[in-house]
C-alpha cells in the first residue's frame, strides 16, 4: 500500500524462545483509527509494545512515514501509549503528570502551562489540575492518561484496552470522546480491544488477530457482514456454525440435509437468522433466556444445539415443547475451509 | 471472648519486661553516688554530664557515626541498583546473587571481624577503619536490598515505560519516577542500616586498634575498669536517641512495617 | 524494556562482588584454617576440639540456652501476639511500635540494664534481702539464668513480630467459628491457631534461636567467663591463646547451625506457598 503511514513488515516477536507473534504485516494510513481485536493472549499487547519500542522484535521492520524506526529507542520515537493500567505517576499532580513530557522537551514555562491547560481542557479535567491521580475516579484517570499522551502530539497514539477498566456507561461515554478526539486532531490511532462491539463502533478498520496471526483485516462492515473464516464468523456473532459434508451439514450429534451448492467448508447462521415456529426441521426448546429486546432460545435438534433469538415483542414458546425451525440457505454465510470466501 | 483485662495484663507484663529495664538505666544514670546502685544514691545529672567529657567516648562516637552514615550510604549505593535489578529483570544466576548478598546476615559478626583482621588488615595493609567500613557495608547491604526491594515491588514497571515514551532516558525514568516513589523505602532502609551499624558490636571486637574503637566496644572496655554510673548514663542517652529516631521514622514513614 | 537481562546483571553484580570479595572470601579463609594443623590439611583439629570437656559443655550450653530462649519466647509470644491482634487499630499500632522499639536500641544498653537489676546490689537482691528471704545477696549475675533473661529480652520482640504478622493473616472469624463449634480454648489453640500460624512460629523460632547462638554481648556481660557460650569461647580462644583452629571450628559450627535454621525456614516457607 503506497499510502501507508505506519508499516509493520514481517515482524516476529518473542519472549525469550517463545514466539508470540510469528510474522505480522500491517499498514496503517495516516489519520486512521485501527482496532486490534482478538481473544486474550493472542499477542495484541505484545504487538503494541514493539511498535512503541518497549520490546525489540526478533526480526522484521517497523517504519513510520517511510522512516525505519526498528532500532530507534522508545524515547525518540514520538509514539504515545495509553497503558491499560494508565501508568500515571502517583507522586505528581494532575498538572505535573501532563507536563512531564513537555518539561523534558525543555519548552518555555508559559508554553508548557498553556499546553497542559489545553490538554486538560480537551479531556474535561481542567478543574482538577491540582489533584493527585489516586484521588480521581477510574474514568478521570483514564482521561488523564490520554491527555498526558496527547499533549506530546505523537505521530501515532497507541491505546491498550483503554476502556476495559471502566463501567458500561462510562465506557460508552469514553468511546464517543475518543472518536471526537480522533476527528478533531486527525491523529493516527491504534487501539487494542477484545470487545467486538467496541471495535465495530470505533474503528475505521479492524485487524482481527488469533495466536499472533492476522485472521482478517477490513472495515467494520466487512468483518461484521462478511467474515471469511470460521474464527472470524464466530467472533462476530455467527454462533451456529456447521461443517459441510457432501449435501449435508454436520453438527455435534447428528447431520441434516439442506440444499447447498458448495461441496465443502462451513455454513454459519446468526441466531437472529434462524426462524422458529415454522420450517422443515424439528427440535425441542431446552432453555430460554430473556435479554431485553430479544429472547434467546437453545434448541436441541438431531443436529446438535442451535441458538436462536426472536424479538421479545413476539409471544414466547414454552420450554420443553417441540418446535419447528428453518435454516434458510439464503441467510447462511458460507465459509470455505482455508479461510477464503467463495 | 478473651477478656479485656487478660489482654491488658499480658501486654502490660510483656512491655514491662521489654522496656522496663530502660527506665531503670535512665534512673541509675541519674545517681549522685560513685557506684552503680538502684535505687540511685540521690539525684544528679553529673554522670550524664561526664559522658560528654570522656575523650574516648567522643572519639569512638565519631567513629561509630562515620561507620553508620557512610557504611549505610555505601550499602545503598550498591543495594539500590541490585534491588532494582532483582525486581525488574530475570537476572542470570539471580538466585546465587541473592544468596551471596544475603549471606552476611547468617555469618556471626565476631567471625567477620576476625576474618577481616587476618586476611585484609594484616596481609594487605588495610587500615582497621577501612576494614570496619567494608564489614559494616556488607552487613547493612542485605537489609538495604530487602527493604528497597519490597518498596520497589509495589511499584509497577509500566510507570517507567510511560516515562520513557514521554521522552525520558532510562536513567531519567529511574530518577524522576522510581526514586520519588520509593523514597520512603530508601529512607527506612537508611534508618535501619544506620541503627544496625551503630549498635553493631561483634564485628568490631577484633577490629579495633589504638584510637580506633567503636562506641559499644569502648563502653564494654570502660565497664571493665570502672563501675561508675556513666555507662548507664551513656546507655540511657543512646537508648533515647534510638527512641527519637524510631519515633520520627514511625510517624513519617510507618517504620515498623519495614523491620 | 526489561528484556535485556545482562543489563540487570550489570546492576546487581557490584553488590554481589563486593560481598563476595570483602566478606565471604576472608570468612571462607578463616573457616578453612580449622582444617589445617601445622600447615597440613587434616581433621585433627576437629577431633582435638571435640574431646575437650570445656568445649562440650559450652557447645551443649549454647544449644540448650538457644532452645530454651526460643521455647519461652514462643510461649510468651503467642499470648502477647494474640493480645495484640485483639486490640483496636490505633492502640494495636502503638503497642506494636513499642515491641519493635527495643530492637533499635543498642544491645549494650539493653544488656547493661540487667546488671543494675540482677547485680549484688541490684533491685532483685534488694527485694530478697528486704523480704528476709536470704541474709546475704545471692548470685544471679554470671549465671545461666542471667544470660537466659538477657537473651530473652533481646530476642522476644522478633518472635512477637513474626507471630503478630502470622495472626494478622488468619482468615477472619476462624476463632469464633471454632468456639461456636464447641472447641475450648486449648482446642482452639492446638487445632486452629497453631496450625495456621506455623510459618510465623518457625520464622520467629529460627530468628530467636540463631540470634541466641550468635549473640556476643549478652553472654559476655551477663555470663562472663563463668558462663561461656560459643561466641565468648571463640573470643577467649583467640584473645588468650591465639588459637585460630578452635576459632575456625566454632565459626563453622555457628555458621552451620545458623544456615540449617535458615534453610529450614526457607523450606517450610516454600512448602507452604
Ligand atoms: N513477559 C512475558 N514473558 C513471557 N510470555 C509473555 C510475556 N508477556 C506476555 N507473554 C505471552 O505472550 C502471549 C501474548 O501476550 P499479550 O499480552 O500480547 O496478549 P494480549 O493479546 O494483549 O492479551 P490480553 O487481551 O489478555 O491483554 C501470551 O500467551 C502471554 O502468555
Ligand atoms: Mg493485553
Amino acid at each position: 500500500m503506497s499510502d501507508a503511514y505506519v508499516s509493520l513488515k514481517n515482524l516476529t516477536l518473542a519472549y525469550g524462545k517463545t514466539v508470540v507473534v510469528p510474522d505480522l504485516n500491517l499498514d496503517v494510513r495516516k489519520g486512521e483509527l485501527i482496532a486490534l481485536l482478538g481473544p486474550s493472549g493472542c499477542g495484541k499487547t505484545t504487538a503494541m509494545r514493539s511498535i512503541a519500542g518497549l520490546m525489540a522484535p526478533k526480526s522484521g521492520t517497523i517504519s513510520i512515514d517511510g522512516v525505519d524506526i526498528t532500532r530507534t529507542p522508545a524515547n525518540k520515537r514520538g509514539i504515545g501509549l495509553v497503558f491499560q493500567s494508565y501508568a500515571l505517576f502517583p507522586h505528581l499532580s494532575v498538572f505535573e503528570n501532563v507536563a512531564f513530557g513537555l518539561r523534558l522537551k525543555k519548552l518555555p514555562k508559559a508554553k508548557i502551562a498553556s499546553m497542559v491547560e489545553q490538554g486538560l481542557q480537551t479531556v474535561g479535567l481542567a478543574h482538577l489540575s491540582d489533584r493527585k491521580p489516586e484521588d480521581m475516579s477510574g474514568g478521570q484517570q483514564q482521561r488523564l492518561s490520554l491527555a498526558r499522551s496527547l499533549v506530546m502530539e505523537p505521530k501515532v497514539l497507541l491505546l491498550d484496552e483503554p476502556l476495559s477498566n471502566l463501567d458500561a456507561r462510562l465506557r460508552l461515554e469514553m468511546r464517543n470522546e475518543l472518536q471526537r478526539l480522533q476527528r478533531d486532531t486527525g491523529i493516527t490511532m491504534i487501539f487494542v480491544t477484545h470487545d467486538q462491539a467496541e471495535a465495530l463502533a470505533l474503528a475505521d478498520r479492524i485487524v482481527l488477530m488469533k495466536d499472533g496471526i492476522v485472521e482478517q483485516l477490513g472495515t467494520p462492515d466487512e468483518l461484521y457482514n462478511a467474515p471469511n473464516s470460521k474464527f472470524a464468523a464466530d467472533f462476530f456473532g455467527f454462533e451456529n456454525i456447521f461443517e459441510i459434508e457432501g449435501s449435508e451439514i454436520v453438527g455435534r450429534t447428528g447431520r441434516l440435509t439442506v440444499l447447498i451448492d458448495a461441496k465443502e467448508g462451513y455454513l454459519a447462521w446468526r441466531p437472529s437468522a434462524i426462524t422458529i415456529g415454522s420450517g422443515p426441521h424439528q427440535g425441542t426448546i431446552s432453555s430460554m433466556a430473556f435479554a431485553g429486546e430479544l429472547r434467546e432460545y437453545i434448541i436441541e435438534a438431531p443436529l446438535g444445539q442451535i441458538k436462536v433469538t426472536t424479538p421479545s415483542s413476539t409471544p414466547p414458546f414454552d420450554i420443553g415443547s417441540p418446535i419447528a425451525f428453518d435454516l434458510a440457505i439464503d441467510k447462511a454465510r458460507h465459509l470455505s475451509k482455508n479461510g477464503e470466501e467463495t | 471472648m478473651y477478656s479485656k483485662w487478660t489482654t491488658r495484663l499480658i501486654i502490660g507484663l510483656t512491655l514491662t519486661f521489654l522496656i522496663g529495664p530502660f527506665f531503670i538505666i535512665i534512673l541509675a544514670g541519674l545517681s549522685d553516688g560513685e557506684f552503680m546502685t538502684f535505687p540511685p544514691d540521690g539525684i544528679s545529672l553529673r554522670w550524664y554530664a561526664k559522658v560528654f567529657t570522656v575523650e574516648s567516648f567522643r572519639d569512638s562516637f565519631k567513629l561509630s557515626m562515620f561507620l553508620a552514615i557512610f557504611g549505610t550510604i555505601a550499602a545503598l549505593i550498591l543495594g539500590v541498583p541490585a534491588a532494582y535489578a532483582i525486581s525488574r529483570y530475570k537476572i542470570p544466576y539471580g538466585e546465587t546473587i541473592k544468596t551471596i548478598v544475603a549471606a552476611p546476615i547468617i555469618v556471626p559478626g565476631i567471625i567477620v571481624g576476625l576474618a577481616l583482621l587476618r586476611y585484609l588488615v594484616v596481609p594487605l595493609n588495610f587500615t582497621v577503619t577501612l576494614a570496619l567500613f567494608m564489614a559494616h557495608t556488607a552487613l547493612i547491604l542485605p537489609y538495604a536490598v530487602r527493604v528497597v526491594s519490597s518498596s520497589m515491588n509495589n511499584l509497577r514497571s509500566d510507570m517507567e515505560e510511560a516515562a520513557v515514551l514521554l521522552g525520558c532516558s532510562r536513567l531519567g525514568a529511574f530518577t524522576r519516577v522510581v526514586l520519588p516513589n520509593i523514597q520512603s523505602g530508601v529512607l527506612a532502609a537508611f534508618i535501619l542500616g544506620f541503627v544496625t551499624s551503630f549498635n553493631q558490636v561483634p564485628v568490631s571486637l577484633f577490629l579495633s586498634g589504638p584510637g580506633v574503637r567503636t562506641l559499644p566496644i569502648d563502653m564494654l572496655s570502660y565497664m571493665e575498669i570502672t563501675y561508675d554510673p556513666s555507662v548507664a548514663a551513656l546507655s540511657a542517652l543512646l537508648a533515647l536517641l534510638s527512641v527519637v529516631i524510631v519515633f520520627m521514622a514511625e510517624k513519617f514513614l510507618g517504620f515498623s512495617r519495614y523491620v | 524494556m526489561f528484556q535485556n537481562n545482562r543489563e540487570g546483571l550489570a546492576l546487581a553484580l557490584p553488590a554481589a562482588i563486593f560481598t563476595a570479595l570483602f566478606f565471604l572470601l576472608p570468612v571462607g579463609f578463616l573457616l578453612s584454617e580449622a582444617f589445617k594443623v601445622d600447615g597440613m590439611w587434616s581433621m585433627q583439629g576437629y577431633f582435638d576440639f571435640a574431646i575437650k570437656p570445656l568445649n562440650q559443655t559450652v557447645f551443649l550450653r549454647t544449644l540448650k540456652l538457644g532452645f530454651l530462649v526460643a521455647l519461652t519466647s514462643a510461649i510468651i509470644g503467642y499470648a502477647c501476639a494474640f493480645s495484640i491482634v485483639n486490640l483496636e487499630g490505633k492502640s494495636r499500632g502503638r503497642v506494636f511500635g513499642l515491641v519493635v522499639l527495643p530492637l533499635m536500641i543498642s544491645p549494650v544498653a539493653r544488656t547493661y540494664a540487667w546488671i543494675v537489676i540482677l547485680g549484688r546490689t541490684g533491685i532483685v537482691n534488694d527485694a530478697i534481702l528486704g523480704l528476709g528471704l536470704s541474709d546475704t545477696p545471692i548470685r544471679i549475675l554470671f549465671t545461666e539464668t542471667a544470660v537466659f533473661l538477657g537473651l530473652l529480652q533481646l530476642f522476644l520482640p522478633l518472635m512477637i513480630i513474626s507471630l503478630v504478622s502470622a495472626m494478622e493473616n488468619l482468615p477472619k472469624d476462624v476463632i469464633p467459628a471454632a468456639r461456636v463449634l464447641g472447641a475450648n480454648w486449648l482446642q482452639v489453640f492446638t487445632k486452629v491457631i497453631l496450625p495456621l500460624t506455623k510459618d510465623g512460629l518457625v520464622m520467629g523460632g529460627t530468628l530467636v534461636f540463631t540470634g541466641s547462638l550468635t549473640a556476643y554481648i549478652t553472654p559476655a556481660i551477663l555470663g562472663g567467663s563463668k558462663v561461656l557460650m560459643l561466641e565468648t569461647l571463640l573470643y577467649q580462644r583467640v584473645n588468650v591463646a591465639n588459637d585460630f583452629v578452635s576459632a575456625g571450628i566454632i565459626a563453622t559450627i555457628l555458621i552451620i547451625m545458623s544456615f540449617s535454621a535458615n534453610l529450614l525456614l526457607k523450606r517450610i516457607a516454600k512448602a507452604r506457598s
